[in-house]
């Protein structure tokens, strides 16, 4: 298992090399220059030059990239063309965000599309399976963007002065802030990967507020999460509560639950012991693969509902023409995605000890 | 198994190359553009040399100490060798402790209204100094001389301001907040949500909806821009004057003005809005929308119906470019109803931009919003073939133009530029379609409100629980507003940094801010700023001559040792005193 593992862990730096020079490569090929998006209807050719002449994107492409990757062998990512900030610094910003989100997202998504896909398995052919399923298909069919503005509209405008009001947008509310853990630790001679942990654990406004033991922050916080994680986890809702009717049906036709049921289990022990438990490979998959991808960033919803993750920065570089950021964050999505999938591939070994012994 | 070698020795590859470049001397870090001349270096005023009188006083050893004499004042002074650099300004000195003067090759009756604008804002000298003039340095410790200092920037959703204990003004009536959000249906559901208690850039959909709500108020804000659609004139048929003329009176501007743009917006008459004066002509009709005479004219020129022609523009919402594909759809129906084919080309705006500045489009939509009101923020920026945008410039207009631009006094101005605008209409440069203004909107509860074409009175405005939260459309990108160019930096610098003069709040008219006055010579090419005494900067370091030689010659002279900013263009000094900065490289 840990030889599978650590095999794992390193067949992820080709691929990070992979992506960064494919990264590196397509967005410089890609038509249009940082200069005139930050000058604007302000931009001249002089302007232009001398800005291309300041961040090196004078020089030939060959020329760049071994630059660059000469930094990333330092450590050094580079900074943002938009506003000269270190790149580390604004994934250690963006992160906390994506995390938060993307961890209240799933934990509704699979917990109640878990639920539903088990209630219609068990149910089959019924009314309540045909509901579920309609609107599993409903959830998956929905914009997250309509869903995310109707959402916001319901609970913050409709709802208004009820007890049921939620923010429309924002992290946090007006007045509310993070305290900068570095400086109350007085660790803020650090430097280097811890000093970057340090930065994500202090720009995570929930981890934030428990060390701080400032459980206002922490609820106001969650409070702020609730409506983008229905909006961006119905989805996975919908994709969750399908895999899990489809896999939890091939499981109850199988001899071994006939077995149990007629050696006198249960019914409630029969479907969470036996028949649940074998059928949560395709669920993990799934919910791995979704995982994967709302961590990568989540654009739509943090646009409606104004939240500073990975996704809409992402998009703002791109746009942007921000390459640093472009690579950085491509670099950090693509780490992301193949560390869940990897924990996806060793929560087999929990799930089914059959894979265990190979 | 050969596919899995060549993989590991493409890996291999990389990492030595990452090795090699890491290793190599100069392997990495920020490319340093390379001075073609020598800087400027600043000079000082001379010390006083000793006079007869106090050479004839008798010296003594003194019975007891005397007290010493304050230290002189060490002015400094920047000065270009000559006016052929490209730029308008000869010398910025400090006179003394509290006048500076700065010098201009040609006269510029503007001066006043172009420092008000906030990329000349004001900066502690010693500050910058210690940061390098790095931007990104400033934005985590701003340090001005306005109502607001930076509690914190919450980087991607909000910065919250507070009251500056140091303020030499009025002392703000509330903690600011600023935040933002891209959508403008976004922002309406914040406010009438009340997570916020104001917004900016009301879309005209959204206009009715807060004129039925009792809780909010709209404000239209008049403020001067306009729509254009531009034309090649080295593109044929567009190198044919009648052509251009006939396209003119195919549009129905004050149709689109009708129905995308926000109540208050004009349909445009001439080149500038009616705001700008001297500039407008009063009563001047220019031309009008004759479709049916379009038509003949274009047959009689032999215009090819049969072709499609490309009319290009950007998906990028701005206040006067409300609703772009609507608008640009609009136009090519217009254009149909007379047998043009057109054919819309919606691109990027990172890509659509530098094509228009290249000359590649024959048809585009284009537009600007004022920096400051005067016409030459207008005519000098569009019609002395300063782009090759347009094609060709009009020697006619130019010369017109840059005879205006140096007059001091206004009706002998306005006398040229109602020729212009005459000359405008007839050559057609570009068809200016409407002059847009923009709509806010606030809680009803926020008293004391009051807009105006270039800022808001943000620390004068109360609200019930003394905190102020407003929505605007983008977060800013630095608070080093000497380097920006977008609004929404602009309107977070202007909380925290002053400049020499400003707007008034709700008008256009510009007063002393940091300056008690400043004044000039008859000749127009000297003026001299009078600083306000005992003005401190946030930190404590008070306002004094040198910080604004140094503020404004870090913009000035590309060469100079604090130059770094943001983007390191420092546009808005080109674009004011230019079109070169001192000592700038040539375009290559």
């Amino acid at each position: 298992m840990l030889q599978f593992l650590v095999r794992r862990l390193l067949l992820m730096f080709p691929v990070l090399m992979g992506i960064l020079l494919v990264t590196f490569t397509i967005t410089r090929l890609v038509k249009g220059s940082p200069c005139y998006v930050m000058l604007g209807e302000r931009a001249t050719q002089q302007a232009c030059d001398n800005f291309n002449q300041r961040y090196g994107l004078d020089k030939s492409l060959p020329e760049q990239f071994v630059r660059y990757m000469g930094n990333i062998a330092q450590g050094d990512f580079g900074i943002s063309i938009k506003d000269r900030r270190p790149i580390t610094t604004i994934i250690a910003e963006r992160l906390p965000m994506t995390f938060e989100l993307t961890i209240l997202a799933m934990l509704f998504a699979s917990t109640f599309g878990v639920l539903l896909g088990v209630i219609s398995a068990l149910n089959r052919n019924s009314l309540i399976d045909s509901l579920t399923m309609v609107g599993a298909n409903m959830g998956v069919s929905m914009p997250v963007f309509w869903l995310g503005l109707l959402l916001a509209y319901f609970f913050a405008l409709v709802l208004k002065g009820t007890p049921f009001q939620l923010p429309p947008s924002s992290r946090l509310s007006a007045g509310m802030s993070l305290v900068p853990l570095a400086k109350i630790w007085g660790l803020e001679d650090l430097s280097g990967v811890r000093a970057f942990l340090v930065a994500l654990i202090s720009n995570s406004a929930i981890l934030n507020g428990i060390l701080t033991r400032n459980f206002e922050l922490v609820f106001d916080a969650l409070k702020h999460l609730i409506l983008p994680a229905t909006a961006v986890g119905t989805i996975s809702l919908s994709v969750i509560a399908r895999m899990t009717r489809s896999s939890l049906l091939d499981v109850l036709d199988q001899d071994y639950i006939r077995a149990a049921r007629a050696k006198g289990l249960p019914y409630r022990r029969v479907i969470s012991h036996h028949a649940l438990r074998n059928a949560l490979i395709p669920i993990v998959t799934i919910i791995g693969i979704q995982t994967g991808s709302l961590l990568g960033g989540a654009v739509l919803t943090e646009t409606i509902f104004s939240l500073p993750g990975v996704g809409s920065r992402m998009v703002e570089a791109i746009l942007g023409r921000d390459y640093p950021v472009v690579q950085g964050f491509s670099v950090v999505i693509a780490s992301v995605f193949v560390l869940s999938n990897l924990l996806v591939d060793a929560s087999y070994a929990y799930l089914d000890p059959r894979i265990r012994l190979k | 198994m050969k596919h899995k070698s060549f993989y590991m020795l493409g890996v291999l590859v990389l990492v030595f190359s990452m090795l090699l470049a890491a290793c190599a001397p100069g392997g990495g870090g920020e490319v340093v553009p390379t001075a073609t001349k020598a800087p400027v270096e600043p000079t000082k005023v001379p010390e006083p040399t000793a006079t007869k009188e106090m050479a004839a006083e008798p010296t003594k050893a003194p019975a007891e100490p005397t007290a010493t004499s304050a230290p002189l004042y060490e002015g400094i002074k920047l000065e270009a060798p000559d006016c052929e650099y490209g730029g308008n300004v000869k010398s910025i000195e400090a006179l003394d402790e509290f006048n500076v003067k700065v010098t201009l090759c040609n006269p510029d009756p503007a001066f006043l209204v172009k420092i008000a604008v906030p990329a000349f804002a004001i900066f502690d000298a010693d500050y910058i100094a210690e940061i390098g003039g790095d931007a990104a340095k400033l934005a985590d410790n701003p340090v001005g001389t306005g109502p607001y200092v930076v509690q914190e920037w919450v980087r991607g959703d909000h910065i919250t301001f507070a009251p500056n204990p140091n303020y030499w003004g009025e002392a703000p009536k509330n903690t600011f907040i600023l935040k933002w959000n891209k959508e403008a249906a976004a922002r309406l559901l914040d406010l009438q949500a009340g997570n916020v208690n104001g917004i900016v850039e009301v879309t005209a959909d959204d206009v009715p909806t807060i004129q039925a709500d009792p809780s909010l108020t709209l404000y239209p804000r008049l403020i001067n821009t306009f729509l254009y659609l531009g034309i090649n004139n080295t593109k044929p048929p567009f190198d044919n004057q009648v052509v251009r003329q006939a396209f003119a009176m195919a549009v129905d501007k004050q149709r689109i003005v009708d129905d995308f743009y926000a109540p208050g917006s004009v349909a445009a008459t001439q080149f500038v809005p009616p705001g700008v004066k001297p500039g407008f002509t009063d009563g001047y009709q220019g031309t009008t929308y004759d479709p049916v005479k379009a038509k003949q004219m274009l047959e009689g020129a032999g215009f090819d119906f049969n072709q499609e022609y490309v009319l290009s523009y950007a998906e990028r919402t701005r206040p006067y470019f409300p609703q772009p594909t609507k608008i640009a759809q609009a136009v090519q129906a217009q254009l149909a109803e007379i047998g043009i084919k057109i054919k819309l080309e919606m691109e990027e705006w990172a890509t659509y931009l530098p094509a228009v500045r290249a000359g590649e489009k024959a048809l585009f939509f284009l537009g600007w919003s004022e920096d400051y009101p005067d016409a030459t923020n207008w005519y000098d920026v569009f019609l002395t073939g300063s782009s090759p945008s347009f094609g060709n410039a009009f020697p006619e207009i130019v010369e017109r133009i840059q005879k205006a631009a140096r007059l001091a006094d206004p009706v002998e101005r306005q006398k040229i530029y109602d020729e212009v605008n005459k000359l405008y209409d007839e050559l057609v440069p570009t068809i200016v379609i409407a002059h847009g203004t923009t709509a806010l909107a606030f809680q009803a509860s926020v008293k004391n409100v009051v807009l105006g074409p270039y800022n808001e009175n943000f620390q004068q405005m109360e609200t019930e629980n003394g905190t102020l939260v407003y929505s605007q459309d983008g977060e800013p990108v630095s608070l080093y507003c000497s380097d920006e160019t977008d609004g929404s930096s602009f309107r977070a610098c202007l909380q925290i940094f002053d400049t020499l003069y400003n707007f008034k709040f709700g008008s256009a008219e510009t007063q002393p801010a940091l300056a008690e006055k400043c004044s000039a010579n008859t000749e127009g090419t000297e003026w001299t700023c009078t600083l306000k005494q005992d003005v401190k900067f946030s930190n404590g370091a008070s306002l004094d001559a040198n910080d604004v030689v140094t503020s404004w010659g870090t913009m000035w002279d590309y060469n100079h040792p604090l130059r770094k900013g943001n983007t390191g263009v420092f546009q808005y000094w080109k674009d004011f005193f230019g079109p070169s900065a001192l000592n700038e490289p040539p375009a290559q």
